[in-house]
Order: C-alpha cells, then structure tokens, then sequence
C-alpha cells in the first residue's frame, strides 16, 4: 500500500500547555480524524491510526515547533492536508506547516535531539515585587549536579553534560500586571542514556534567587550539527 | 460574571507536579459552546470530577437544550478532585464553571445531575466551594436558584433540603421551561418565594419547601408523608417524558476531552426505556416505555459524530442495546461503513437472551476485549422472582458465540441478598460460573484454552424506591460477608475469579434510596465530618456516616433493611414514575409466587399504567423478536 508520510509541525500553546504528552497526542489523532485525511490504519489486534510523535513536553511547557508524523494511504497536497488540520484544531494546539518526508528521515520521536528552551521569569510570590528581576536572572547559574527520582529510583543528573552552549538572559516584556520580567533561553541536549527535563533544570536553578518561571517555551529543536 | 482563569492557571502553574490531571480544569476542549451575549446564565453540574462528569449524556444534553434558548448560556461544572478543592480553600477560590471560568455563586441557576445516591455529600461539597448556602431555607434573592434532577429526583427526600426543585423525568422540555420562567420572573422583580410557588406548577416539578412533613402514623393513614402547605401546589407530582425522543436526531453535539475519561467514546442514545421489568431496578420503571430511534437516524448520527468528534470508538447506548429491533441492520451498516478506519462500535451491555452468534460477529469490529453479562441471580428459581427472563441456555448460548468469535474474556454479574435468596442460591452462582467456564473453553481453539477467564462480580442487593422491591429489605453486612464467603468456597476452579462491591457502601445507599426527609440532617453531618467522594473507595467510611445517623438520631439500618408490607406507605409516594402502585404490589406478589411477568414491547401490555398516565405509546421501529 502506498504510504505517505506527512510531518505536520504546530504549537502548543496557552493553557493547554498543561497537557499530558499523551493527551496530546490523543487530541492530535483526533484532530486528523476530524480532518478526513485519509489516514493509514495499522494491522493486528488492536487496529490504530499510524502516526509518531516527537519529543514529549513536559506538563507546563509550551512548543512552538512540536512535530508529528501520520502516514496516509493517498497522496493530499500538503497544503490542502495543512489547511484541513487547521480547520480542525482547536486553537492552542494548531499546526502551522506540513510537508511530506522520505523513508530516509529519522522519525519523529528521534529527529531532533537539541531543544531551545524559554523562559519567562518574574518575582516569586514570597519576594519582594520591586526586585530587579533582570539582574536576579544574570546571576543565575547551573547547578552542579541534580538528582532526579524515576521510578522510585535515583539517580544523579550533571546539568552542564546537558545544556549546550551558555544560558542567555536578557530583558522581557513586563507582565499583565505591570510586574518586570526577564527571559533566559538555554538549549538541551537528549542523550541515549537519558535526558534533563527543562522545567526540572529551572526548577533547581531558581531556587532561593526569589524568581519564578511565569511560563516555559520550547521555541525550536534541532539535530546536532555534523562535526 | 468574573474570570477565575488567571488565578486557575497560577493555581496549577505553583503547584506543578502537586495536582493530579490538570486538564480536569483547562476547557477550550473541541466542541465547547460559547456565547457572548447571554443574559441568562445556568450552569450544570456533574457532581463528581470532570473524568466522569464529561462523558455523562444527561449533562450534555441538557446544555445543549438550554443553549438552543435564546439569551440562555448553559456551561458545565464539575466537582473538582479533593487535592484541588483543598489548594482552592486554602488560596480562596471558589467553585466555577469550564466555559467562562466564573464563580458558581454568579450564575442565575445551577442545576445538578443526581445520577446515584452516594453524590450527596459532594453537592454540598460542590455547593459549600461555590459559595452558596447549603440549604435552601438560607438562601435569598441574591443566591442562584438549586435546581436537581435525574434517578435520585424520585426520592427526592433525604436530598430536598439542599435543592429549591426538583425536575422528575426527562428534562428535555422541562428544563427550559423552569428557567425561562426563573428569567421572565426575575427580571419582572418576583421575589424567590413567588417564582418557587409559581414553579410548582409546572408539571413534573418538585419545590420541597411548599409541603409540611407528616408523621409516620399520619403518613400511613393519609397516605403520603408530605402534605401541600397551599391548595395550588400539587399533592403528587408525575415524572414528564420527551414525546419527541423517537424522532429527534440522534446525534447529540458533544465536546471533545483532551483529558482521559472512564467512557471516552462517541455516544449515540439509540433507544430510551426498558419494560423487560427486573424486579429490582429503579431504571427499568424510570425511563417507560420503550421508545427507538430508527436506524437511519442512528447510522447518520454515528457518521456525523465520528467526522465531527474525530473518535475512534463509538458505543450504541442505552438500557438494553442489543434489545433493539433493528440492530443487527444497525451493525451491520455501521460495520460496513467503518471497515478499514480503526474505528470500532461498540455496546455497553449485552443482554444475554438476546446475544447471539450474529450478535457476536457484528459487535466490536476487530476488537475483542471483554464481555459483561449479568445474569443476577444463580438460580432459575430467583431469576424468575426478579423476573429476569433469561436461563442457563440463554447464558451458555451467549457463551458458545462470544468465545467462538474470538473473545477470551467474559464477567457475570450478580445480585447477593436479593428477596427469597437462601444459600443454594448462592451456591447456584458458583455452579453457574463454573460451568459457563467450562462452555467457554469448549468454545475456544485449544490452543487459545489458556487464556479463557470467567470472573463474577457481585453487588449487594439495594432496594431501590420506585420498584417492586421498594418494600424489601437489605441484608445486614454480616449477612452480607457471610454469603460472599460462602461463594468464595463455593467456586472451585482457580480460573474463576469473584470480586464483590464492599457491603458498607450498600448499606449507605439502601438508607439514601428509601429514607425520608430526616435523611438530609445526616448528610450535612457527614459533609461536615469529612464525608466527600462516598462513591470512591479510598474516601468512603463507613464509620462517618455511623456517626453522623447516631448525632442525628436516625437508623440507619432500619431504614435499609426494614421490611414492609406492600400497603406501607413509602416516603416517596407523593413522587411518581408514571408506573401505579398497584402495578409495583402486583408484582411483588408475583415474585413471592416465582412467576414472572413478560415484557411489554414483546408481548402483552402488563398493566404497568404509565402509558396512558403519560399518553404515550411504546415506539418500536419494527416488530420486536424475543
């Protein structure tokens, strides 16, 4: 059977950033099915709609460049494939570009390593509100090492075998509220043996500098450039 | 009306990993309704968390009854879980409704779906955080106007201090009508009282504040335990029914959830009522009669569901599916339509007389998980006291097709203390399982053989009001453990597995389903000691509704394990399901003589009176086949 594979990239944005990994990728299967692309159907006992997810966010965190993969038994211009989804998405989650890939190109889950995450900071609630938010983030450093639990296991991250390149802090728009803002932007490598969760990170790194993440972006993921 | 959201999101943000399934309280789910220029609001609750809130059809369809109201704006509610309402106290946030985030002590109206009685204490969780007070004699003008319905509306007593009305029967028609004339009452500056007395004359409509409780002894002699304070209010109030429910449309718009549900599938009603007339159950009397929607209606509405909702499962709902007169056609189009997609229909309850070999290949498309069926009883002899109508044959023929077609999985469920039930009874179901496990692994490849599993699942008998059983009573819980144990021993086979419903949470409902209005005192009693959530087991306790019967007065297993005669006047006689008292004596009698009664839409009309108190017929699309 013919089997196209459409990389459908999207944004997953506003409140529903407090959405599981798997309820999106719930919400997205039904969204292709909504659209009446004509989707793959996988064989076996429990027959499900062929489709792959990239990395998964963390509850909290937004994306603005997150991707899936749905393979489709017939061929519909991408653009046409795109502007179905759109119709069919519900507003914080909508794809904003589609395109065909090769049997060549990694799936996926797998296809892009690197994550560019930000961050917009602000004073915690317990802090003083006229702190100088943006000199409290350039203070900011990576922690040491951070231990992590997983499956009631522990085990001892090192941050910096992790985030590729420097931390980069600079001035943010102020909030709703009028209260003074700062975003710091870093980029996460995952690795075959595991990965560090970005609102793990800023979790360690904000304690006791009186700041608090108001919201976390991925904004762009990447493969590791070729040497 | 105030938008909570930001504070919502800066809840959740705080707590992270601290509150479980955030997207209990996102909405913006696909589907959601939103209206700006409303000047009525109403918001319905679920009282229990979004995840069993969401997929409730009496929740949805109500909502969208009063949003097709000019002006009306219906949003959903749902009881938030308990690590949520305990952050929203602390922080002092109040109850409020998905679409607009706005505080429920804002809206007009609030409405709640009473689907089973241990909800009690989380209405008054759910009224307590939405700033409202708890009883309806504290509530003034500036309160939204408590509104109930559903199953528990037919004993409205042990809930009616906590609701201004009660709608009994189907809301469809009546709904509306109590809230346009709430608006048209208000904003003409009635008072609450004036629109409280005015509503009582609405038909199927319940305002417990306008009747004085009578004694016990003037109960029995006057023949009903509430009497009317003013001439113009009803003495009984009927039940309405949807004359339209056959021909309206069966696809019912729904929101998506991006949340897991209990039951996270398109729904599609198919037919409403079941006269098959089990003894013990309340719905089989609630919903008469019989009415089906056709086949093309429902075929169409599954199509537009599926292309509209994006799901891949769809179940064909209602008391009785597979009842149906046209639903193998129904399959078998729906079969025909769907193949390839990975979209699977399924039916929620089979009946075991009417599951045949057809019936097996046409359910489920692909997709073999397990099978319930609920034979109740372990003997023919109770199976005819509670008018069951099915035998062994009808369960072992089931057997042969289910696992001949591929399933490896099938429980049974049972009744324990049901009326007459002695302990060959109980011995009968253990014989019962164990040869149907015996059928089932003949049925199957021998290959295969391994996998054969045959659970039963039992419950403890709670009579309900509004039944021929209303006059029964419960077994105590020592019985109760003493007859499970003796099911335990009776089941000799290791592949046969028994799991029961814990007894203690039987006996509080046996009290919610027959007590009378002395009831209330101990629900607010529990609420106040802790009680919320009665209907999960790692919140209920038994020991907290014991105390709050003994501080209030009440026994407890008097009222759930009295037995009366069928002349005793029960405290719910002033409410009807349309179905006449003597129709529910009739019956009792005939189950002490182990005859039974044949179902209406079969066969002949039994008398039960609801169709023409209702003026109403059966609606069956074709001729139905027993």
């Amino acid at each position: 059977m013919a089997d196209f594979r459409l990389r459908v990239t999207y944004a997953e944005t506003g409140r529903l950033v407090m959405l599981s990994h798997l309820e999106i990728a719930r919400a997205l299967e039904r969204a292709v099915r909504r659209a009446g692309l004509p989707y793959a159907v996988s064989q076996g006992f429990s027959p499900h709609m062929k489709q792959a997810f990239g990395s998964a966010l963390p509850v909290g965190v937004g994306g603005l460049e997150e991707i899936f993969d749905v393979s489709l038994t017939d061929y519909v211009p991408p653009e046409e494939a795109l502007a179905r989804l759109r119709a069919s998405s519900a507003p914080d989650l909508m794809p904003h570009a589609a395109r065909y890939i090769t049997k060549d190109e990694t799936a996926a889950s797998a296809a892009y390593p690197r994550s560019t995450y930000e961050a917009l900071l602000e004073a915690s609630r317990s802090s003083d509100c006229e702190m100088d938010v943006l000199a409290a983030a350039h203070e900011l450093s990576l922690p040491s090492e951070i231990t992590v639990v997983r499956k009631k296991k522990e085990r001892v991250l090192v941050p910096s075998e992790f985030v590729v390149g420097e931390l980069e802090v600079e001035p943010a728009e102020p909030g709703e509220e009028g209260q003074s803002r700062a975003l710091v932007r870093f980029t996460l490598e995952s690795k075959a043996s595991g990965s560090l969760r970005p609102d793990v990170l800023l979790e360690h790194m904000l304690a006791d500098s009186g700041l608090r993440a108001a919201s976390i972006l991925r904004t762009k993921q990447s493969e590791i450039p070729k040497e | 009306m105030q938008n909570l959201w930001p504070r919502i999101e800066g809840l959740l943000r705080d707590a992270g990993r601290d509150i479980s399934r955030p997207a209990r309280y996102l909405n913006h789910e696909w589907g959601c309704t939103y209206k700006d220029d409303a000047d009525y609001h109403f918001c319905m609750i679920y009282p229990d968390t979004y995840e069993l809130g969401q997929p409730n059809q009496a929740v949805r369809i109500l909502c969208n009854v009063v949003n097709a109201v000019d002006g009306m704006y219906a949003e959903r509610g749902y009881l938030p879980a308990a690590d949520m309402i305990d952050l929203m106290r602390r922080e002092g946030v109040p109850a409020f409704s998905l679409e607009s985030c706005a505080p429920l002590h804002e809206f007009d109206a609030v409405g709640f779906s009473l689907s089973h009685e241990l909800v009690a204490t989380n209405v008054l969780e759910m009224l307590d955080l939405g700033r409202i007070p708890l009883r309806a004699a504290d509530r003034d003008e500036s309160n939204p106007l408590i509104v109930a319905g559903g199953p528990c509306a037919f004993n409205a007593e042990p809930f009616s201090a906590f609701f201004d009305v009660f709608l009994l029967g189907e809301g469809e028609e009546s709904l509306p009508e109590l809230l346009v004339l709430h608006r048209k009452m208000k904003q003409a500056g009635a008072s609450r009282a004036e629109f409280l007395r005015a509503a009582s004359h609405l038909e199927g409509c319940y305002v417990p504040s306008l009747y004085d409780v009578l004694d016990e002894d003037e109960a029995q002699q006057t023949g009903a335990w509430v009497r009317p304070k003013y001439e113009d209010v009803p003495a009984n109030i009927v039940k309405r029914i949807w004359r339209d429910f056959a021909t309206s449309p069966a696809w019912e718009p729904t929101v998506v959830p991006f949340a897991e549900l209990v039951h996270d599938r398109l729904n599609v009603e198919i037919l409403r009522g079941c006269t098959r007339g089990c003894r013990f159950c309340q719905a089989g009397m609630m919903y008469r009669p019989v009415r089906e929607r056709s086949a093309d209606n429902i075929v169409s509405a599954v199509q537009r569901g599926l292309a509209e909702t994006g799901y891949d499962e769809v179940s064909l709902t209602s008391l009785s599916s597979t009842d149906h007169s046209q639903i193998e056609e129904i399959l078998r189009r729906l079969n025909r339509g769907l193949d390839g997609k990975g979209i699977s229909v399924s039916i929620p309850s089979q009946r075991l007389d009417s599951f045949g070999v057809e019936m097996a290949e046409l359910v489920a498309g692909g997709k073999r998980g397990g099978l319930t069926f609920a034979p109740e009883a372990g003997t023919q002899r109770l199976r005819d006291v509670i008018n069951k109508g099915v035998c062994e044959d009808d369960l072992f023929g089931a057997i042969d097709a289910a696992f001949a077609a591929g399933w490896r999985r099938c429980k049974l469920y049972f009744m324990i203390g049901l009326p007459t039930e002695t302990d060959d009874d109980i011995k009968g179901i253990a014989s019962l399982a164990q040869r149907a496990y015996d059928r089932a692994k003949k049925a199957t490849p021998p290959e295969a053989r391994g996998s054969v599993k045959v659970s039963i699942s039992c419950a403890l008998f709670v009579p309900k009001a509004q039944t021929p059983f209303q006059w029964d009573g419960q077994i105590t819980t020592e019985e109760a453990h003493r007859r499970i144990n003796l099911l335990r021993s009776s089941v000799k086979y290791r592949a046969v597995d028994v799991h029961w419903h814990e007894p203690d949470v039987s006996l509080v409902e046996a009290m919610m389903s027959r007590g009378g209005r002395e009831v209330c005192d101990v629900v607010e009693t529990a609420w106040r000691h802790g009680a919320r959530f009665d209907a999960w087991t790692e919140f209920f306790s038994l020991d907290t509704w014991r105390a709050a019967c003994a501080e209030c007065g009440v026994d407890m297993e008097g009222i759930a394990q009295g037995q009366y005669e069928t002349s005793w006047v029960t405290p719910w006689d002033h409410l009807s399901v349309g179905v006449t008292t003597r129709f529910f004596r009739r019956e009792r009698r005939l189950a002490q003589e182990e005859r039974t009664t044949p179902d209406c839409s079969y066969e002949r009309c039994s008398a039960c009176g609801v169709c023409p108190k209702l003026n109403i017929d059966i609606q069956c699309q074709e001729e139905r086949h027993g």
